[in-house]
């Protein structure tokens, strides 16, 4: 294997990471980073869109297209579940994660119940491309684009909309804005059924490319959560942006030097690093200087 | 009523204090009967029933170090389950290498007991000291829980011996023990005078009991000191505990470490009551069934988690005849009790039954500052 292979197939396994981070956890991060919450549900609203496009495209719907049903199937269970649920348990952090969990464990014996230990999957479109000997899958290529393209709209949803503008107020002084005339409830809501429309659209994409069970989203939830920890809710694009790319980074190394499962260490290992020396995550991090730069 | 009040005082004064909700006369009467009640019942319970209520009982201290650290002092572990499963390996590792030379297990039991206290106070200290605020911490257990069972599951071959005693992977430790060695039942005494604790006997039943009813009470007792009330206030404001002078970091490791054992004692029972563990114990399952009996039951009394404990385990396994619905009712269970009485079944009830009594002008208020 020349120079050029080695490099390509370890910037492909880096991306491949990186974007399965992004994916698995960006709506994870938005429904932390806006209301302290960790939905222990989030896996269970992957599986919840894994399902639905593998029930839609079995139906006879176009893939992309039914990647998008999953995702807003996603979107609806968590209005709903925010609406019946999680909306008492707002300030009450460690109650609502107990709840939420509950949840999760609801819908993934219930997804076992109604449709078995397996749903048939999705064929991965697009083939392969080969450099030098090896030959890599351009749906992977793709999933990453995909996750750089969410977290783009999704930074111009929060920096650009009207929404955006209210959730960012609420974000950060829920009291105030809610006295300026916001309705915070409904930005919750709303925020709630962003952040697991996501988690459904992400569990769309990635089951195009493994098994779906009802413990398929469970695979993702342990990393997601990592990702979570070391990004922090201070800042939501800029963190998990830099959490994916340096838990992938370390996750690639250790992955390569060892095996799959010290790759995993690893992420947890760097975790109680990157908390130790910053504990509100790098996005708290990034925050406080942004903080004191704009002080200056 | 004053003489009751004075009487509870003098006797129970050290465990009967304002943080526990269940400390009325009644309540000690009907703690009186439960104990005869346990003392006579393994007399009327078959040999299989006996072995299965031997598995419930020796759930309660998971129980109750849960209840310890997420009721009274604020710290949601999701990963409780971790300490009940390292404790159970460790036993059963080092069970498995001395049984034979040894003849008895002290020394597994010690291992068993101070391995995950050791785990819980590097994990406590990186988590503390890091200043950690509750969600952090609850994920952060959740994902060593994850790691550990990945870790464990892929331990099947022939290189994952740890002297005589083979992890198996996700067939755990000793559970086709054809060529492989079982983990062996609490062996203890002094010489040959020795006691087996197998899961199916008494002895195991009395001793568990036994360690229930101290430990209980010797909890109660800890919660009702000013180590308790620290607790509660780190709980309720711990920029203000702080503030006065106490290093809740220290506390808040100390408490961890506790509950940590006492899920650890767990696991040394579970693991000598069936001679086998697998790293399932690690899994989501296991860690969210305390939470559940905690929660559904009360977590903010020891008494309720114990009962809460108890009863669950027991539906769980009921459930568990009825088909696959088991979890799916134990969530709908827990989610139920969140939304319908945050606090919990029992305590609701009792405040209830409490206020009842003080009406009828028997026993005093079950309400006070503490119970928030």
């Amino acid at each position: 294997m020349d120079a050029f292979t080695a490099i390509s197939s370890f910037l492909y396994q880096y991306a491949d990471i990186v974007s399965i981070l992004i994916l698995s956890a960006v709506g994870l991060i938005i429904i932390f980073g806006m209301m302290g919450i960790i939905n222990m549900a989030h896996g269970e609203m992957m599986m919840i869109g894994a399902y639905v496009t593998s029930f839609s495209y079995y139906a006879g719907v176009p893939t992309p297209l039914a990647v998008l049903l999953g995702g807003l199937a996603a979107a609806l269970v968590g209005m709903i579940l925010e609406r019946l649920v999680v909306r008492r348990f707002y300030g009450q952090l460690l109650s609502s994660l107990v709840v939420t969990w509950g949840v999760s464990l609801i819908l993934s014996q219930g997804a076992l119940l109604a449709f078995g230990s397996l749903v048939r999957s999705v064929p991965t479109p697009f083939g392969s491309f080969a450099v030098g000997e090896l030959s890599f899958s351009v749906y992977r290529v793709f999933l990453f684009l995909a996750g750089v393209a969410i977290l783009l709209a999704v930074w111009a949803l929060f920096r650009f909309t009207r929404f955006g503008l209210e959730a960012r107020a609420t974000m950060q002084d829920a009291t105030m804005a809610h006295a300026l005339g916001i309705d915070t409830a409904r930005i919750y809501a709303r925020v709630f059924g962003l952040g697991t429309g996501l988690a459904g659209l992400a569990g769309g994409l990635l089951a195009l490319t493994s098994t779906i069970g009802p413990y398929y989203g469970q695979a993702y939830t342990t990393q997601a959560f990592i990702t979570v920890v070391v990004g922090g809710g201070a800042e939501l694009v800029s963190g998990l942006l830099a959490s994916a790319l340096s838990l992938g980074a370390v996750r690639t190394i250790a992955t390569n030097q060892f095996n799959i499962l010290l790759g995993q260490m690893a992420m947890l290992v760097f975790a109680f690093v990157v908390i130790r020396l910053m504990p509100d995550g790098i996005s708290g991090w990034i925050a406080r200087r942004r903080l004191r730069s704009g002080r200056r | 009523m004053d003489r009751v009040n004075t009487l509870l005082d003098r006797f129970l004064g050290p465990v009967n204090g304002p943080i526990e909700p269940a400390r009325s006369m009644p309540f000690w009467i009907g703690f009186l009967l439960v104990l005869i009640g346990l003392v006579i019942l393994p007399h009327y319970l078959s040999r299989y029933e006996l072995l299965n209520f031997n598995n419930i009982l020796s759930n309660i201290f998971l129980a109750m170090g849960l209840c310890l650290i997420w009721g009274f002092a604020g710290i949601l572990s999701l990963g409780q389950a971790v300490f009940l499963g390292l404790g159970g390996y460790a036993y059963g590792i080092v069970g498995i290498n001395l049984i034979e030379t040894h003849g008895n297990t002290w020394l597994a039991l010690a291992a068993g007991l101070s391995f995950p206290v050791f785990v819980a106070a590097a994990l406590g200290w990186l988590m503390f000291y890091g200043r950690l605020t509750g969600v952090y911490v609850a994920i952060l257990m959740l994902v060593v829980a994850m790691l550990i069972e990945t870790f464990l599951n892929q331990t099947a071959g022939e290189q994952w011996f740890i002297g005589q005693a083979h992890l198996g992977g996700n067939n755990g430790l000793g559970r086709f023990s054809g060529v492989m060695r079982k983990p062996p039942s609490l062996t203890l005494g002094f010489g040959d005078a020795l006691l087996v604790f197998k899961g199916s006997s008494l002895a195991f039943y009395y001793l568990v009991c036994g360690l229930g009813v101290v430990i209980y009470l010797g909890l109660r007792a800890l919660i009702n000191s000013g180590f308790g009330h620290v607790l509660v206030a780190i709980r309720e404001d711990p920029e203000r505990t702080e503030a006065l002078g106490y290093d809740i970091r220290l506390i808040q490791l100390l408490v961890f470490c506790l509950a940590a054992f006492l899920a650890a004692l767990s696991g040394v029972l579970y693991v000598s009551w069936g001679n086998f563990i697998t790293p399932n114990v690690f899994g989501v399952f296991y860690n969210i069934l305390p939470i559940i009996w905690v929660a559904v039951a009360g977590r903010r009394s020891l008494t309720c988690s114990v009962i809460g404990c108890v009863a669950l385990v027991w539906l769980s396994q009921w459930l568990a005849l009825q088909g696959d619905i088991a979890f799916v009712a134990l969530g709908a269970i827990l989610v139920a009790v969140m939304l319908l009485m945050p606090e919990g079944i029992l305590i609701g009830v009792g405040e209830r039954i409490g206020r009842l009594f003080v009406r009828l002008g028997i026993g005093r208020s079950s309400t006070g500052p503490g119970d928030g």
